[in-house]
């Protein structure tokens, strides 16, 4: 620890508290407050509420497909990245940012270019073949993926770079094949990036708005996910509904911290004692 | 011959890492590829494994090519420097790492597969036993020492009956003690096991002590092949002789500290006569510097370093600033200059 004055310190810690109290602390109280201003019956009455309903289940699906898919291409794209030589790989690694640092409008904007029914590249031939893209979940599910993509690929990175081929080699000396090493090696130690860039991108995937807006349509009861649903409420001044809503979405993202902060130190606390 | 290693040449880019290296490696014996860092030893090692391939060149292991062998079907044991445990693992299921992965599949619970465990674990009990580390057959990686993580990595390569093991820099890792002790303790496991076994290393006292055979490798070259007696005392060249210990020179000739004979008078015909610049005494020896007489028409000679022990040097009474006539021992291990240079 570095010894700082206590004039120092107290100033320090009134700023840092100060700058979470007005970013994140009030306005989440606040939101608290008015989801329960008139008791539970906010809540009751928007989960009897079928759009809001709909529109939660709209965003599991999404949520859930996206999560799936990123870790997949995630964990694979980042294995590619860390273990092996090929021409263009920095170029992948910067493609892989660009979700980071293009607006969701941007995106939702693009896909629509691409598959949209009556002008995309792809969409008429997809719509030929019975699947719509654009105004349906397979839109909003790409949004959403490509808006989380580097969130699991920017936590194993690090790890596997970190662990480095020693294990995998020793592995393969000891006569595993590459399935036996990437599942029993390899895996295991990126376990805690995987679960920790999977809540990231689950929190990301739930909050997506942008994106998922202009690809859904927007059609209440059947294409508005949950986010969706929060920002027509408070168009269609029904705040505490709206208030509700987020709330719901809020405590989402809560469990996700909670899951994330009551699994990974019980793995890891035993050994740092040690070392 | 258990490993035979021809025409094997590799580079990194525009570096070559090992030039037309050819090698025979015979059954049974303990092994040493010794040189300094950098020089292609640990390529060769991990080219042996399979765990680097070759530019050109062949690789034999008990009498079969398994140069396109890869690494995972050449049975070979292999130790990394940094360990390289499995840290999720417990100890025993480090060991039992590779017996797992060669049990064929079977139905849990089914009576093959109970007896492939049972199998395992008392192989892997053995091993432990062997290691010295049975009473951590249950902790993590992260609970051991570094010298019990490398003897648990080598109970790990063991445990598939290589037809030979590889260690590579198996004791850079550690601090000199430990260092000492383990090396004491592979010598005893090799005299035990009688498993082919090939070690890197760049530390000539650590090749001198626990190998059969030396292996002097420099510059992606082989520079001499022979036991620690030959590679000391007949030192193919003026490399092999630097790198196996300290050389000084005098009148042209290289040759070790303490095969240089000081006389106090000019008996020997031939002999260097020179003034003593410094006396340091280290322990039970004393190391002289001797600056030679220059010599009218010659570039001037430099010192001579000369190693005696404390009563030798104590019986002829030197002290800085006496006169000694130098002159090579009989026998002398010696590099000509000219040879060299």
């Amino acid at each position: 620890m570095v010894r700082t004055s206590a004039p120092v310190r107290w100033l320090l810690r009134v700023l840092a508290i100060g700058y979470l109290l007005f970013l994140v602390a009030l306005p989440l109280m606040m939101l608290f407050g008015d989801t329960f201003a008139d008791g539970l019956s906010t809540l009751g009455s928007i989960l009897s509420d079928p759009d809001v309903i709909s529109g939660f289940r709209l965003t599991i699906i999404v949520a859930l497909w996206a999560v799936v898919i990123n870790l997949f291409f995630g964990v694979t794209i980042s294995i590619l990245l860390v273990r092996y030589e090929f021409p263009g790989k920095r170029a992948l690694s910067a493609l892989v940012d660009l979700p980071l640092s293009v607006s969701p409008v941007v995106v939702g904007l693009a896909l629509v270019l691409v598959y949209n029914g009556r002008t995309g590249w792809f969409g008429p031939f997809l719509e030929d073949h019975g699947l719509q893209v654009i105004f349906n979940s397979p839109g909003m599910i790409m949004a959403t993926t490509f808006v989380a993509l580097p969130l699991v690929i920017r936590e194993v990175v690090p790890t596997l770079t970190e662990i480095g081929e020693d294990q995998e080699q020793a592995a393969r000396s000891l006569g595993a094949g590459p399935l036996q090493t990437l599942w029993r090696i390899t895996l295991p130690s990126i376990k805690w990036a995987v679960v920790y860039g999977v809540v990231l991108s689950l929190a990301r995937s739930v909050g997506e708005f942008g994106a998922v807006k202009v690809v859904s349509g927007n059609v209440t009861g059947s294409t508005q996910t949950a986010t969706l649903v929060v920002e027509s409420k408070y168009e269609g001044f029904a705040q505490p509904e709206a208030y509700g809503v987020a709330f719901l979405l809020v405590m989402v993202s809560i469990a996700c911290l909670i899951v994330v902060a009551v699994v990974r130190p019980r793995e890891n606390e035993p050994r740092r004692n040690k070392r | 011959m258990s490993i035979e290693v021809s025409g094997v040449t590799k580079r990194f880019g525009e570096f070559v890492a090992l030039d037309d290296v050819n090698l025979s490696i015979p059954t049974g014996e303990l092994t040493a590829l010794l040189g300094p860092s950098g020089g292609g030893k640990s390529t060769l090692l991990r080219i042996i494994a399979g765990l680097e391939s070759a530019d050109r060149g062949t690789i034999m292991i008990e009498g079969a090519d398994a140069t396109r062998v890869p690494a995972r079907h050449r049975n070979v044991g292999f130790v990394f420097q940094h360990y390289a445990v499995f840290k999720h693992m417990t100890v025993a299921r480090n060991v039992a790492f590779g017996l797992q992965i060669r049990a064929k599949p079977a139905v849990p619970f089914s009576t093959t597969w109970r007896e492939d465990r049972a199998r395992i674990n008392h192989r892997v009990e053995e091993l432990l036993d062997l290691v010295h580390l049975s009473q951590f057959a249950q902790r993590l990686p992260s609970q051991l020492s570094g010298g019990q993580r490398q003897r648990m990595a080598l109970a790990r390569a063991l445990a598939v009956e290589p037809k030979v093991l590889l260690l590579d820099e198996p004791f850079g890792a550690l601090d000199a003690k430990v260092r000492k002790e383990l090396r004491d303790w592979l010598r005893r496991l090799h005299d035990e096991v009688h498993v082919t076994t090939v070690f890197v290393t760049h530390d000539q006292e650590e090749a001198l002590e626990v190998a059969d055979r030396i292996v002097v490798i420099n510059d992606g070259r082989i520079e001499q092949i022979g036991s620690p007696d030959q590679l000391y005392d007949e030192p193919a060249n003026d490399f092999v002789m630097g790198f196996l210990g300290e050389v000084t020179e005098l009148g042209g000739v290289r040759l070790r500290p303490h095969d240089i004979d000081v006389a106090v008078s000019p008996g020997v015909h031939g002999s260097v006569p020179g003034v003593i610049s410094r006396v340091l005494r280290v322990g039970f020896e004393v190391r002289v510097t001797v600056v030679p007489d220059p010599v009218i028409g010659a570039a001037p000679a430099p010192e001579v370093n000369v190693v005696m022990s404390r009563a030798h040097q104590r019986s002829l009474g030197l002290a800085e600033g006496a006169k000694v006539w130098l002159s090579p021992a009989p026998e002398a291990a010696r590099a000509r200059l000219a040879a060299v240079r």
